[in-house]
């Protein structure tokens, strides 16, 4: 039985009678008040004088378009909005959305179909405007997504690992993660669309898709298995990722990756430095994509090093940010200072997440060993 | 950021100056949105006075191509500028949004 919503007024925006005349009939059955609009302006009209709690809003008005009518309302209302769409396809539902639309429906729809809609969208809590100053919820955000970088140094016979990652908001985009497998490590570097709390939201997703993909035992079909896992989220959102994803076998030095779109895997070798090609988009940005793996070999001394691109922010060119950093790794032993160094490099100002992690492989005779 | 369209038999282009960033990527998504509904389906992005592209600026641009080709046609980009394109190598994406020398020559070969 649908909840009885008493006291809310509903505007119906649509200029085919039959319709306005049975959305008003379903909208009341569920306790609201109903007033009707044939076009968009009058329904803006109807929306600024009465206000509303629900808008019912026909794609195709004979006046303004839906979506600028929605648009519109978004300025001056927070009302739940519910497009309804004769053309049925992707297209105006995602740009519905994007203009603050709460949901979509089209046309036909049954009665049933459309209360539950409703009943949906008002158990839903309405989503608070951006505030400057960081909430308690945003601080309480940050320290969750510090808690999802790896907390513990890596303990693997002659190498050493160090991260770091500096988001521009609380939380941001940006993450990067390392974890034990059976014959080394896996590290995974990668960066969501945008910044801020969204951007989070798909990093941690993401994080865990990848983590989860360990059970296979090929990198071709763990990433195409986490890829596919993560393209529907992604198209949902509208967003894409670019990864780095590695795995080294300890015993030979061979490291296997996957770059998807994130074109910033560098091989540092004896005082040099080389970027690693990529395999194809980021996921979630073409329909479809398959990657091709890449391999490179770590001889003692040689490192991986994977940034983000918030690093190039504060460089002219991609090869001018590469020699600066060429430059803070030949003058360091240890990764993690490696990786402070990186961050120092973009400096302050940049206003994007920055990421840097580093695997190294420890040089001949050199005194530092792992645990085991 | 602010838009101006142009339409020519051919294909409508879209020109935007400025910074495509998250602010102005929802405003070129709406922009042409509004073109390929109005039955434009193919749209060059004129990125002569695009100084600065961020990721969200790069997801606007994919956004647009689903748009377009869901459409039944194509969005193309033209006179990219240097940190539009290094976006666009780093991320790979100049394999499917291909930079054009000129708005003329992005479907000249159609």
């Amino acid at each position: 039985m649908p909840a009885v919503l008493t006291n809310r007024r509903a505007v119906i925006v649509e200029d085919n009678a039959d319709i306005r005349r049975l959305l008003a009939q379903i909208v009341a059955d569920q306790g609201f008040t109903v007033v009707e609009a044939e076009t968009g302006r009058d329904g803006l009209d109807l929306i600024r004088a009465g206000g509303a709690d629900l808008i019912t809003l026909d794609l195709n008005l004979p006046d303004l378009d839906g979506i600028e009518v929605c648009r519109q309302v978004r300025t001056f209302s927070d009302a739940y909005i519910l497009m309804i769409t004769a053309r049925a396809d992707e297209v105006d539902r995602l740009s519905g959305l994007d203009t603050g639309a709460d949901d979509y429906i089209s046309k036909p729809f049954s009665p049933r179909e459309l209360q539950a809609r409703i009943g949906a969208l008002f158990r839903r809590p309405r989503s608070q405007p951006v505030d400057p100053v960081p909430s308690a919820d945003q601080e309480r955000a940050a320290e969750v997504q510090r808690s999802l970088l790896p907390a513990e140094p890596l303990r693997l016979q002659d190498y050493e690992i160090g991260g770091r990652c500096r988001p521009t908001r609380s939380v941001g985009g940006d993450f990067f993660d390392w974890s034990a497998t059976e014959n080394g490590v896996q590290v995974t570097v990668a960066d969501a669309m945008g910044k801020g709390m969204g951007a989070a939201l798909i990093a941690a997703t993401v994080r865990a898709v990848l983590r989860s993909s360990n059970r296979h035992t090929d990198l071709n079909r763990a990433f195409e298995a986490a890829s596919q896992a993560l393209e529907w989220d992604l198209a949902q959102s509208s967003s894409f990722v670019t990864i780095f994803h590695a795995r080294l076998d300890a015993g030979s030095g061979s490291v296997d990756y996957v770059d998807a779109g994130h074109g910033l895997g560098l091989h540092l070798y004896d005082g040099g430095l080389r970027r690693l090609p990529s395999g194809g988009p980021p996921v979630g940005a073409v329909p479809g994509s398959t990657w091709t793996a890449g391999s490179l070999s770590l001889a003692p001394g040689d490192s991986l090093l994977v940034l983000s691109d918030g690093l190039l922010d504060a460089f002219d060119s991609v090869d001018a940010a590469m020699d600066a950093v060429a430059d803070v790794a030949a003058g360091r032993d240890s990764a993690q200072d490696v990786c402070e160094a990186v961050l120092d490099l973009a400096g302050s100002a940049v206003a994007d997440d920055v990421t840097a992690v580093m695997l190294r492989r420890c040089p001949v005779g050199s005194t530092e060993d792992g645990a085991l | 950021m602010q838009f101006t369209v142009e339409t020519t038999p051919a294909y409508a282009e879209v020109n935007g100056s400025g910074r495509l960033n998250m602010v102005a990527a929802p405003l070129l998504r709406e922009v042409v949105a509004a073109v390929v509904a109005k039955g434009s389906h193919h749209v060059v992005v004129n990125m002569e006075g695009t100084d600065f592209m961020d990721s969200s600026g790069l997801g606007a641009l994919i956004g647009c191509l689903k748009i377009a080709r869901q459409a039944g046609g194509d969005l193309r980009i033209a006179n990219v500028q240097p940190q539009v394109k290094m976006v666009l190598e780093l991320t790979s994406m100049h394999r499917v949004l291909t930079p054009y020398e000129s708005v003329d020559a992005a479907f000249s070969n159609d």
